[in-house]
């Protein structure tokens, strides 16, 4: 018997246990590399077609969450692909021990499986890869995700074969290595593969629980594989509870951002050109354009204070809001703060510029304030400013420079620094996430921008109007009222904008929440392999079971208690690890309802209920099987 | 040799058994008629490959014919579903197999209750059963290791109380001192001896002339063709 020929005959003769291990293992490689392709590209996608849409601080939360989202199906990938190539390697060991038996030398059984063990991971793997790239190709064909549609970053393909490569051989290595250091007598014993001791004293199974007790029986008996399996379902419901809850939350969260950057029921009250370009500004959020070359200076935009006066008379209105919208150059000026180690003063920031929407308003009278890091401004903020979470992550973001030591990272934090407009100097105090202008805004006080820019009057005015109110009896109102001032003077009310923001973000979610759905599917196909081959395994003692009077329905249920045992374990796990990290890393400050509660819990036992509906299918395959069948 | 006043207990008429092995067709039973009255003793004997355990599996519900028929307790069991056959293999036949067939994660004395369980039975009941089986088949000091542990003389008497756990009225064994030295042999018979006189059917494979002295009736097994021996 050649080298060559024995392993090679071995795989062939074993068709279903080698057929399942190839299965499975090109389902995990093709998967796991979809799943990091797919993302990508969706990420790439977002970040690319969205350049002039969101906000920087919420291209952030998508990246960061792709991301993560990226490791944990690579970690789900790894755990599957060392678990599959350990049980088929594990399912070995009497082979080893007959083949010393007999006289084969260490060396050659060692080798003869090793051959075994590297022929089955390479063809497993280059199928996934290929498969891997072959599903994606078709998923992002699909019409739906034509925004998205970057080339896809091929770099995953060698980075996942080669992992997972190294992964099957380092695992499946270890029982090959175990077994050709072992005995004869010892590699033949099932108590080898089983590792069981003695028994403990025999007490009879109780009537009801029967099933329930055999499967755990047998589950607790095969330790190691049930705690592979149990790590891999964990991981695996650890990504699902990040994918769904956390993308519920930052769903959530952050069309609760948008809603207290824009509020709701506000009339704007300009100009007619004003106001198409402020309601643009707005909208930029999800992508719509504006005039960027708009004069905000201009005289007749001006917004006198008995216009103001009479629309806070109008029923109905509960403030009036007037700003100066006005566009110029906001320059750093850097900061400084003492290294509590040395005592020694840092400098912090620089003096890096960019064109922003400056925007005065009067601290009094705000109609909507922005979620800001730091404090907002207030009425004695004279030279305060607040900026967007763009303009803090360009001008204000931490930046590499030339030192001592060549390039150098240097800090620097907005809440240190100072922000200059038109050579004044402005102390900012907080960063908040405002859709205008996709982030790209400054606040100051309307009295300081006023006097700095030498226009006397707000171009724009917000009016919050009461919920119970009918917003378009006062839209009409206001508009009456407004022609006896000017006949190009306007109102209209912002709600449709924001629908359209809120709108585009859920839509953007919408896309992302693909990849729990994939993973899902993904996770369900490894646990079907994993449960069939678990079968194949224990499908002697099944027999015995039919073989003595058990029912078909018995072994099916003893199937399904064991799949649920390990369903259940693992979904423990995974949902706590993934509910901490959700909260703690991905989404600060999350916006937790009782509905988001409700849905992300319906989501997950969903998962679970499909997950464990899913696993019955080779059980009750295998007991649909003629007895004899199973026991040839 | 046995009053044949006894009932019927298993009939066989013009019993066919074929398997398609890849592209031929292996004939393994070729129109096996066969009688068995209740309480007989029955011991069929052939060459290896004769048939003899796929007409044990017959007879038990574990395979069915390709043609033919074949009525055990009034119940023909080619056309049962999976269901019925199972509670005919727990509730009246024990199966003793050739290669013990054991559960390697249960202990001996979880292997000869399991069967119990199927019938519901109560753990009273079952304990006590174990116990006297254990007892009676000399396997007390073993009662909570696993097969594995034991000698294959021991799995086999497991096996013996395994099959006799639901004390079913019929027993089959499969070579059941095939891979047996003397000594664990002798102890076979002896069983076989005792629940003979219990007065339970007995349909037992073997080439073991030591077990011949038992059989009411003998059979002959060659290449499917069953012929009354003397």
């Amino acid at each position: 018997m050649s080298e060559t020929a024995f392993p090679i005959n071995d795989l062939l003769r074993r068709k279903l246990s080698t057929g399942l291990t190839v299965i499975s293992l090109t389902t995990c490689v093709a998967s796991t590399l979809f799943l990091l392709l797919f993302s990508g590209q969706i990420g790439l996608g977002i970040a690319s077609t969205q350049l002039n849409t969101l906000t920087r601080g919420l291209s952030m939360v998508f990246g960061q969450f792709l991301l993560f989202v990226g490791v944990l199906i690579f970690a789900v990938g790894a755990v599957i692909v060392s678990f599959i190539v350990y049980l088929m390697m594990a399912q070995r060991t009497k082979d080893f021990g007959l083949m010393k038996a007999t006289g084969c030398p260490n060396s050659l059984v060692f080798g003869y499986f090793m051959t075994e063990l590297l022929g089955t991971t390479l063809v497993g793997c280059i199928l996934g890869t290929l498969v891997g790239l072959g599903t994606d190709y078709l998923v992002i064909s699909m019409p739906i995700f034509d925004a998205y549609s970057k080339a896809p970053n091929l770099w995953f393909a060698p980075l996942v074969f080669a992992t997972f490569f190294a992964f099957a051989l380092i695992f499946g290595a270890k029982p090959v290595l175990e077994a050709a250091r072992m005995s004869p007598i010892k590699a033949l014993s099932p108590l080898q593969y089983f590792g069981l001791g003695k028994g403990a004293a025999f007490k009879p199974l109780s009537r009801t629980g029967l099933t329930l007790r055999v499967a755990s029986r047998s589950l607790f008996r095969r330790k190691a594989a049930t705690l592979r399996i149990v790590v891999f379902l964990s991981v695996a419901f650890l990504l699902l509870t990040v994918s769904i809850a956390g993308g519920i939350i930052a769903n959530d969260t952050s069309t609760f951002w948008l809603q207290k950057g824009m509020g709701t029921n506000i009339v704007l009250v300009a100009q007619n050109d004003m106001a198409t370009q402020y309601t643009q500004l707005l909208r930029s959020f999800s992508g719509a354009t504006y005039n960027a070359a708009f004069n905000y200076s201009d005289l007749k935009l001006a917004l006198s204070p008995a216009i103001l006066q009479e629309l806070g008379q109008i029923n109905g209105v509960t403030t009036v809001d007037a700003r100066l919208v006005w566009k110029g150059t906001v320059q750093e000026v850097s900061g400084w703060r003492i290294d509590p180690g040395t005592l020694a003063t840092i400098n912090v920031g620089a003096d890096r510029s960019t064109n922003s929407l400056v925007v005065g308003l009067n601290p009094d009278t705000l109609v909507t304030t922005p979620l800001t890091d730091g404090t907002f401004l207030n009425s004695t903020s004279d030279y305060y400013a607040v900026v967007g979470d763009s303009i803090s992550r360009t001008i204000y973001a931490p930046f590499y420079a030339r030192g001592a030591y060549g390039n150098e990272l240097h800090e620097a934090d907005p809440l240190l620094e100072n922000a200059r407009i038109l050579g004044r100097t402005f102390k900012i105090v907080g960063v908040c996430i405002d859709p205008i202008n996709n982030g790209n805004v400054t606040y100051v006080s309307l009295q300081t921008l006023e006097n700095i820019t030498g226009i006397s009057n707000p171009n724009i005015a917000l009016i919050k109007v009461e919920a119970s109110a009918d917003i378009n009896a006062i839209l009409n109102q206001m508009q009456t009222h407004l022609k006896t001032f000017s006949p190009d003077l306007t109102a209209v009310s912002l709600n449709g904008a924001f629908e359209e923001n809120t709108h585009f973000l859920s839509s953007l979610w919408g896309v992302v929440m693909f990849l729990p759905a994939f993973a899902l599917a993904a996770a369900a196909l490894c646990l079907v392999s994993y449960l069939m081959l678990t079968i194949d395994e224990q499908h002697q003692e099944f027999a015995i079971l039919r073989a003595t009077g058990a029912k078909p329905r018995t072994v099916v249920g003893i199937l399904a208690a064991q799949s649920v045992t390990v369903l259940l374990s693992g979904f423990a796990v995974g949902i706590s690890l993934g509910t901490i990290i959700t909260l703690l890393i991905l989404t600060k400050i999350p916006v937790v309802s009782t509905f988001t509660i409700l849905a992300i819990s319906a989501w997950l036992l969903a998962a679970l209920l499909s997950m464990f509906l899913i696993s019955l299918y080779p059980a009750v395959k295998f007991a649909r099987k003629p007895l004899l069948k199973i026991m040839s | 040799m046995q009053s044949t006043e006894k009932p019927v207990v298993i009939s066989a008429v013009q019993l066919c058994k074929a398997y398609q092995m890849e592209d031929t067709e292996v004939e393994v039973l070729k129109n096996i008629d066969l009688t068995v009255h209740e309480g007989q003793f029955v011991a069929i004997y052939g060459p290896s490959g004769a048939g003899k355990t796929t007409l044990l599996n017959m007879i038990s519900g574990i395979d069915k014919p390709t043609a033919g028929k074949i009525v055990v307790y009034d119940k023909s069991l080619a056309e049962q579903n999976e269901d019925v056959l199972a509670e005919y293999r727990c509730n009246q036949v024990g199966f003793v197999f050739q290669s013990y067939n054991l559960v390697s994660t249960l202990t001996v004395a979880e292997n000869i209750a399991f069967p119990m369980e199927w019938k519901r039975a109560t753990s009273q009941e079952i304990q006590k059963r174990v116990a006297e089986l254990i007892e009676t088949l000399g396997l007390k000091h073993r009662a909570n290791h696993f097969p594995a542990q034991l000698s294959g003389g021991e799995q086999q008497r497991v096996a013996f109380a395994r099959a006799l756990a639901n004390n079913p009225p019929l027993l089959l064994a499969d070579e059941p001192t095939g891979n047996l030295d003397t000594k664990n042999g002798e102890r076979i018979i002896q069983i076989l001896q005792t629940l003979k006189a219990e007065g339970k059917t007995i349909i037992v494979s073997t080439h073991d002339a030591d077990i011949m002295p038992l059989a009411d009736l003998k059979f002959f097994l060659e290449d499917g063709n069953l012929a009354t021996a003397q």
